[in-house]
């Protein structure tokens, strides 16, 4: 397949790439645009360590071909969220909760629960869990991953955290 | 110029290993460096000119938080602040060999070691500094890396200016008591690596990038490369791919190199192959075919004399348990990169690994130069559970690099991880026999394990004549542990008939276990976890029920945990309702990453005992993908209650991340008997496995 130059909306920067028109968006973030936080799990979709937010929805891009991303599409990935610095409220949480052990699985984690939030800002224990399901992790960090995201729906209603 | 603490932990059980010596070196730098490079020391202590300091060690980060645990163990034993104190990690041109990061060791002898280590340093420093400045060492106190006046703040001599570029070697003990006056706190810093992890700025092996690096790839095989010989493999297409740089037969298998991921796969997708599969299964029909080809191991336990144990007993119980295959399964699939120098003389090799040394040694020997010449880098490991400390990806893509004259990355598919890496932990038939007097005490116990790894004895319960034989077998696979070691199969069986003798007595399980336990400690640990889950008024609705189990690890990590089930009948379904757990691991040095750790371990446990079995089929693996092979997710995640004692050996800590998976299995297993009748002699007790016994019930 010959190369195509495809511009795609990744964090809010507008890039110019050559590629086949099947790779997978996740190779193009990883070795194009250097964005390495979006991680390969499995390749085919079931794990979700390759999580990215395209208009705000949760994808594997992973399984996303490049040529299947509109130019007006905007993309998200974990380095878009919060940076080292100035981390985003649920970047924090998961600091502030242990919420990993490897951390490999996080920014899919991340990814997925921002999406939740976005469309449901106080989801039930159940409603998290739902949501999170496809998103696999090997330590077994799931429950500080519930409290973090717990925790910012406390904070978000003015509670207060544990 | 700095002061440098080369620091040899004296590794053994009990307190004859406890040692200290000091050898001063009066040499220069690059001496001293030489000189270390050739002794077998365990970790470096360096302190540079300004304030400071910096940690070597082999043992890598896989998740353990041992970064953490490092960083708060060493800023309070110096008594530094964390920006003054780096911590380097398995980089084998830097840090010094203290064997592989495996078996719950890490904080257990490293973080102890560095905690003794600390205070031996901080009285070397106030020695050095009474020599120095001609002031007696009782009026000296060690200060923030330094040496005051005591009552003073003023920091007289700075550790690196005590030094001047001298080497102190210091034997440390791992198990040794500290002196009094100095006790942990459990600092609950964040993990160190948070920020980087959440942001996704942390980078594993497979984010490394650098000039000219390609991309390389196996053929997926289902037979494992041991069992079967590639007969033909069509590379036309392959090669054809544009990007693909190599296609070839690499030591019987197919391997693909290019300038993308995607290419690779690409190519590989294209690859027509045969191979020759021996006729004779090697495997399975676990039972028949583990006894009939079963060689004596070892003898792990014996004492007293067990025939005469168990003639005496007023009633014996013999049962057989069976345990699957099962696999680490780690989100990070082995990955390495590997380059190679000077006209190929050279090699460096990133790693994710639980042994960059082990991995040098491999990339050494198959490239054929001298050890010292290849530079392994150990990065963060995402995810080894015992599955990264061979780690033949590096040699593989040390080897591959070679046809290219270009670095190469190589990674692992999923599939790959599961079939061509076939390390699997096994799967163990085990023979219990108890006698126990009428009274319920426990008389005498044989047990036979077959392809036991040779760690899974128990020692939980107080019994005058035990003895306890391991059996191998023909392994047509790598023998593996993976999180929990061995003691998972053994203490699985090992629980389970001891509520089974306990049945059989009339006696309440928990009380069985109580008047049998070999430690006070355990008494304890099965107390708390009974007040947790409410054990004594326990009213369970229909198809529910609890269980318990114990477990030693190790000789000095005790857990009990306490499971409560409900079972569906009409599904068979085990849904695991609640976990309580109490652990007796010493001194907590962060609670952030032990209690994050001891759920993952847990959760593990669940695993175990209900969903996780790689199938084989001959010389086949069935099983290719996390569809096929079920980690736990989060609809399978009960809420887990756990409690710390330190009852057993107080003060040391001694490791978490692998003994509560153990007893998880075991407490499951019985909640599900006490839920529905009928005991489960396999795990894992899959929704078939349950409808079934309960049809024939």
């Amino acid at each position: 397949m010959a190369k195509q130059t495809f511009q795609l909306n990744v964090n809010g920067k507008l890039y110019s790439v050559k590629a086949e028109p099947d790779e997978p968006l996740l190779w193009i973030l990883r070795d194009d645009l250097k964005l390495t936080g979006s991680k390969f799990g499995c390749g085919v979709g079931i794990c979700g360590a390759c999580s990215v937010l395209i208009d705000g929805v949760e994808r594997r891009s992973c399984c996303v071909q490049v040529t299947n991303v509109s130019q007006g599409q905007k993309i998200i990935t974990i380095e878009g969220l919060g940076t080292l610095d100035n981390p985003s409220p649920l970047q924090k949480a998961f600091i502030d909760h242990t919420a990993f052990c490897c951390g490999f699985c996080t920014p899919g984690m991340i990814i997925t629960a921002t999406a939740l939030l976005a469309r449901n800002p106080n989801p039930s224990r159940q409603e998290i869990v739902e949501a999170m399901d496809n998103n696999l992790c090997r330590c077994g960090s799931h429950i500080n991953i519930i409290e973090a995201i717990e925790a910012l729906i406390d904070e978000r209603e003015g509670g207060i955290e544990e | 110029m700095g002061l440098l603490y080369a620091v040899r932990f004296v590794h053994g059980i009990g307190p004859q290993d406890q040692t200290y010596e000091v050898f001063p070196l009066d040499v220069g730098d690059d001496e001293c460096v030489a000189a270390i490079l050739d002794i077998d020391y365990s970790e470096w202590i360096a302190f540079g000119p300004g304030g400071n300091v910096n940690i070597f060690t082999n043992r890598t980060e896989l998740g353990q938080g041992l970064k953490t645990v490092l960083t708060a163990i060493v800023t309070q034993g110096l008594e530094i602040q964390q920006g003054q104190l780096t911590v380097v990690q398995g980089d084998t041109d830097s840090c010094p060999d203290d064997g592989p990061t495996t078996g719950s060791s890490a904080t257990k002898y490293v973080g102890w070691g560095y905690w003794i280590a600390c205070e031996k340093i901080r009285a070397d420093l106030v020695a050095r500094a009474s020599r120095s400045l001609r002031i007696p060492t009782r009026q000296l106190r060690y200060n923030n890396g330094g040496v005051s006046r005591k009552g003073q703040q003023e920091i007289l001599r700075r550790a690196a200016e005590l030094g001047r570029g001298e080497v102190v070697r210091l034997r440390v003990d791992p198990h040794a008591t500290p002196s009094a006056g100095k006790q942990y706190i459990d600092l609950g810093i964040p993990n160190v690596n948070a920020r980087k992890i959440v942001t996704g700025k942390l980078k594993f092996v497979g984010d490394i990038d650098m000039s000219g690096l390609l991309y390389a790839g196996w053929l997926s095989q289902p037979y494992h490369p041991k069992l079967t010989v590639l007969r033909r493999a069509d590379l036309s297409a392959a090669r054809a791919v544009p990007g693909i740089i190599f296609a070839d037969v690499v030591g019987g298998r197919v391997a693909a190199i290019g300038e993308r991921y995607n290419d690779v796969l690409k190519a590989l997708a294209s690859v027509k192959a045969e191979w020759s599969v021996p006729e004779r299964s090697q495997i399975l029909r676990l039972e028949e075919e583990s006894r009939a080809g079963a060689e004596l191991l070892e003898v792990k336990e014996d004492e007293g004399n067990v025939d005469a144990g168990l003639a005496a007993s007023d009633v014996v119980l013999a049962e057989t348990y069976t345990t699957q295959y099962t696999t680490q399964a780690p989100m990070e699939t082995d990955t390495a990169v590997a380059r190679l120098e000077s006209g190929g003389t050279h090699a460096t090799v990133w790693a994710s690994s639980q042994y960059p040394y082990r991995a040098r040694e491999i990339v050494a020997k198959f490239l054929r130069i001298p050890e010292s010449n290849v530079h392994v880098v150990g990065m963060p490991v995402g995810g080894g559970f015992g599955g990264k400390t061979s780690n033949p990806v590096t040699m593989e893509a040390a080897r591959l690099a070679r046809y290219v004259e270009s670095p190469v990355k190589l990674i692992y598919s999923r599939k790959d991880q599961f079939q061509l890496r076939g390390r699997y932990k096994a799967a163990c038939v085990i023979d219990l026999t108890t006698g126990v007097s009428a009274n319920g005490q426990m008389m005498a116990r044989k047990i036979d394990i077959i392809h036991d790894m040779g760690y899974g004895t128990t020692n939980t319960y107080t019994i005058p004549h035990v003895l306890t034989k391991v059996y191998q077998t023909e392994w047509p696979f790598e023998r593996a542990v993976s999180r929990g070691t061995s003691f998972v199969q053994t203490c699985f069986a090992v629980e389970s008939h001891v509520d089974m003798v306990a049945a059989r007595l009339g006696i309440d399980p928990l009380e069985f276990r109580r008047n049998n336990a070999r430690f006070q400690a355990f008494v304890h640990l099965l107390d708390a976890c009974a007040e947790m889950i409410g054990y004594y008024n326990y009213r369970p609705a229909p198809n529910s029920g609890i269980g318990m189990a114990i477990v030693n690890h190790g000789g000095s990590q005790l857990g009990a945990v306490a499971a409560e089930v409900k079972v569906n009948p009409r599904t068979g379904k085990v849904f695991v309702k609640r976990i309580c757990g109490a652990f007796d691991i010493g001194t907590v040095i962060n609670r952030n990453t032990a209690t994050v750790g001891i759920r993952g371990a847990i959760i593990w446990g669940i695993g175990y005992a209900l969903y996780e079995e790689i199938t084989l089929d001959g010389h086949r693996t069935e099983t290719a993908d996390l569809m096929d092979y079920h980690i736990p997710r989060f609809s399978d995640i009960p809420p887990i209650e756990i409690v710390f004692l330190d009852n057993y050996q107080p003060g040391s800590p001694r490791g978490c991340g692998e003994m509560p998976v153990i007893p998880t299995i075991g407490a499951i297993a019985n909640a599900v008997y006490d839920a529905v009748g009928v005991r489960f002699y396999s795990t894992p007790i899959t929704p078939e496995k349950v409808k079934k016994a309960l049809l024939s019930v």
